[in-house]
């Protein structure tokens, strides 16, 4: 971990949030790139909390759609009910880590692919069922709109995404990251050797859906209205795997360039192909779990070892760069 | 009343042991989650339906054509995107793989056929379509029981060629384990392949049968694929025994259930029963461990 | 018959064997003695295909076997009985012998050679219903055996062969090996930790450590080393 650039990435990070933060103070940005940078921290925090499980632990959470729709549903209607702002999302939050509670505790003891059928099936019966009781789009109160104001939630997801990155940073370096590697490269290894497998599973999951609600919380401050099902559809599981498969699982970095990736392809496919967009996606996608495992980050370090200049450190099939 | 419920449970019940099998048997003998699973139902079911509304060929007499259209769709697919991961010796690796790769598929088929066909939902309608047998004092769809007698047809040549084929023999000795079957001189490779193809066939007699009894939309195979799922978690992994069971069992708690509580919650069901079968049977409700 | 010459193989980058030879002639009963992780076991996933060497080649009866995918190898007469057995432990007792004849050649001699296993297993004919996984260990080791015979096998390979079993059984299975070596003039490559009842046994051998053959020759020869006698016999 404690690479000689890791300081240098760490600047460059720096200086980014830096830009990200002034950016509004010094330009008059369109509603559009609000929209675009706003969705683009909350695929970040969606992409890193998949990441935690998929990259770092093993876990295949294929259902992350339930944990995201939890969030922004019961954010929704807690400040219906007049509840603050940070009570609302932090309910939707804990809510997305009772859904995790439901299915992680009778799955988490069993073989990783009982887990990533059981977030499946959890989120379809959900966006099914949801879908039957709320067939109709949900609104804030109107006078919401009036004041809808873009500032204070580019700063709040900003600043949500900035946190996000950090925990990871802190889970991965600690000894609860060195249990995750432990359990993802060989879990029975990691259970004769003492870890309770079972218990630092279902830290993570929990850690990882309450980021995820949290980040249907913001959603939620941020869009207002939405169709209830809508927001558990696979779209929700989809683009932040693939935002986290594309740039690099298992790596800090990775989920960051794959949601900037990904939204900027979105945002420039979509205006010429429309939903057919996802047609290219889904090769790009394909592509690379075919041919570079490890994302981008492996590519990039492949080159690097190409060019000699940094040795690649590998674990099993998957890079780290950082 | 209750006999009608059951009725449809014991319908449906058996399709959800079809969409079922082609799953498990992907699952047992590759190690392949197939997340597009139903998505290939869905492309056997448009299949049908546009033979039936270009050509006016029947659907149940399409078969023979879908059949062969799956099959060779499963041989293709095979080839270009399951084979690589061939080399994925571990097996909780390829089968994350496999997830992630088949993800991407049905991303790409889903919107490939919206574009194409966009997302209407599409059912075949034939002249027999709606009208009903009656049995004592059960109302039973025509379309329903061909569908049912069509599943289970299926299901039994699956057995049969499982059970009595060296095709068969292949298929269980790799499922138990790929190394032992290649020392008996199996071509593990070969049985992939032709794994894939009767994985896609049974999915092509499955659309047939979703898609005229029920109906088929782009992202439909979602709905699918769930019932797939849990019936092989009630089956137990790795098991094709107890799929057609497992399946009767998904559609009967859905209808008992629904006629309870209403047909809102009908997925919710089939969510229970599954939670409940992980923590309490995770072995699989129909064998003894 | 089967020729070794001179491989080295790797597991993905780690070398696991240097410079290995090993050759089998018709009718002889070789066996390879080395401690656990000396590459035995290398060796013979070497042989059946499922590695590949990366120097040198294998000749089993001038066809180059390492130019082969695995499966083919059992069509060529090559069977092996490999470490834990591997038996499929779901099926019955005698769908195991029938995926051992799965080859073209040995499917239409199945009925035959299952009832030649049979008698000289008689304990198979009992259990031939049961599932595998309900047998004993010294069954399962006869079965596996019987599985291997059953794809008529010009060379039979057995790794590990009294790995957990009793003396007596070890016994009676090396004396059933030694019958069919006689009768059907099968060669047998056996690798062993148990030197005893190899060297009984064997006409020949080669004791293998870290990856490198060190030693061969005739088992009396390996008998008598002092060497040999310290390392694997403990006198």
């Amino acid at each position: 971990m404690a690479c000689l650039h890791s300081w240098k990435t760490f600047l460059t990070g720096a200086i980014a949030v830096v830009f990200l933060a002034l950016l509004p103070l010094l330009a008059d940005m369109g509603d559009d790139t609000m929209n675009l940078l706003i969705m683009l921290f909350i695929y970040i925090i969606l992409a890193e909390s998949w990441n935690l499980m998929g990259g770092y632990t093993g876990l295949y959470n294929i259902g992350m759609a339930a944990f995201f729709g939890c969030g922004v549903l019961i954010t929704h209607f807690v400040l219906i009910a007049g509840a603050p702002l940070y009570i609302a999302v932090l309910g939707g939050a804990v809510s997305a880590v009772l859904l995790a509670g439901v299915i992680g505790i009778p799955t988490l003891k069993l073989k990783g692919f009982y887990f990533s059928i059981a977030t499946l099936a959890l989120a379809e019966v959900l966006r099914i069922t949801v879908g039957n009781l709320f067939p109709r789009t949900v609104w804030m109160p109107s006078e919401w709109f009036v004041n809808f104001n873009f500032i204070p939630r580019y700063y709040l997801s900003l600043g949500m995404a900035v946190i996000t990155v950090l925990i990871m940073y802190i889970l991965v370096n600690s000894k609860l990251g060195l249990a995750l590697f432990a359990i993802r490269d060989d879990e029975e290894a990691a259970k004769v050797s003492g870890i309770n497998v079972f218990k630092y599973k279902i830290i993570v999951f929990f850690i990882s859906s309450f980021l995820t609600g949290l980040a249907g919380g913001i959603y939620t401050y941020y869009r207002l209205s939405f169709l209830p099902f809508s927001q558990f559809t696979p779209h929700w599981t989809f683009e932040p795997l693939m935002a986290a498969s594309i740039g690099g699982a298992g790596t800090i970095l990775g989920p960051v360039l794959g949601s900037i990736l990904l939204v900027v392809i979105q945002d420039w496919f979509s205006l010429n192909l429309g939903q057919a967009h996802y047609i290219v996606l889904g090769t790009i996608f394909i592509l690379m779990v075919i041919f570079s495992p490890g994302g981008i980050i492996q590519l990039v370090n492949k080159a690097y070892h190409i060019s000699g200049l940094y040795k690649v450190r590998k674990k099993r099939n998957r890079v780290e760069l950082f | 009343m209750f006999i009608q419920v059951l009725s449809y449970g014991i319908m449906i019940g058996a399709i959800y042991g079809l969409v079922g099998s082609g799953l498990a048997l992907m699952f047992g003998v590759m190690k392949y989650l197939n997340i597009a699973h139903g998505t290939f139902i869905m492309l056997g079911g448009y299949a049908s339906y546009w033979l039936f509304t270009l050509w006016g060929l029947d659907p149940f007499k399409s078969i023979p054509l879908v059949l062969l259209i799956m099959f060779t769709m499963g041989i293709v697919v095979y080839k270009i995107v399951f084979s690589p991961l061939v080399k994925v010796f571990h097996v909780g690796e390829r089968i994350q793989n496999s997830m992630l790769i088949t993800f991407g598929l049905l991303l790409i088929i889903d919107n490939t056929v919206t574009w194409l066909w966009t997302s209407d939902v599409r059912s075949i309608t034939t002249s027999y379509t709606g009208s009903t047998f009656r049995l004592y004092s059960v109302n039973l769809p025509y379309n329903s029981l061909i569908g049912f007698g069509l599943a289970l047809l299926a299901l039994l040549c699956l057995h049969l060629i499982i059970n009595n084929t060296y095709y068969g023999k292949s298929i269980r000795a790799t499922t138990q384990d790929w190394e032992g079957a290649t020392l008996m001189g199996i071509n593990v490779d070969y049985t992939y392949l032709i794994s894939s193809g009767v994985t896609f066939a049974l999915s092509g007699v499955a659309g047939i049968v979703i898609a005229t009894s029920y109906s088929i939309t782009p992202s439909g195979g979602l709905e699918w694929l769930l019932k797939a799922m849990i019936v092989l978690v009630l089956a137990g992994e790795g098991k094709t025994k107890g799929i057609l069971a497992a399946g009767l069992f998904l559609g009967v708690v859905e209808a008992v259930g629904v006629s309870l509580v209403g047909s809102a919650y009908r997925e919710v069901f089939g969510l229970l029963a599954f939670i409940l079968v992980l923590l309490f049977r995770p072995q699989g409700l129909f064998t003894e461990r | 018959m089967l020729e070794i010459k001179n491989i080295d193989v790797y597991y993905g980058d780690l070398q696991a064997l240097w410079d290995v030879s090993v050759n089998i002639a018709k009718g002889e009963i070789v066996t390879l003695i080395g401690s656990n992780g000396a590459g035995k076991s290398t060796l013979l996933k070497t042989i059946s295909g499922l590695l590949k060497p990366r120097k040198g080649s294998i000749l089993f009866e001038e066809v180059e076997l390492d130019k082969l995918p695995a499966y083919k190898t059992v069509e060529l007469g090559i069977a092996m009985v490999p470490e834990g057995r591997k038996i499929f432990t779901e099926m019955s007792v005698h769908e195991n012998l029938e995926l051992g004849a799965f080859t073209r050649e040995a499917r239409k001699e199945k009925n035959k050679t299952a009832e030649w296993v049979y008698e000289i297993f008689p304990i198979l004919k009992e259990r031939t219903r049961q599932k595998a996984g309900t047998l004993s260990g010294g069954e399962q080791q006869m079965l596996a055996i019987g599985r291997g015979l059953m794809s008529l096998p010009k060379l039979l390979i057995i790794d590990e062969m009294s790995l957990g079993l009793a003396p007596v059984i070890v016994q009676e299975i090396a004396a059933i090996l030694k019958k069919i070596n006689k009768t059907k003039g099968t060669s047998i490559f056996l690798v062993e930790q148990n030197v005893q009842m190899v060297l009984a046994l064997a006409d020949r051998g080669y004791i293998i450590e870290n990856g490198r053959i060190v030693r061969e020759g005739k088992t009396d020869a390996l008998l008598n080393s002092e060497s040999v006698r310290n390392a694997y016999l403990g006198i």
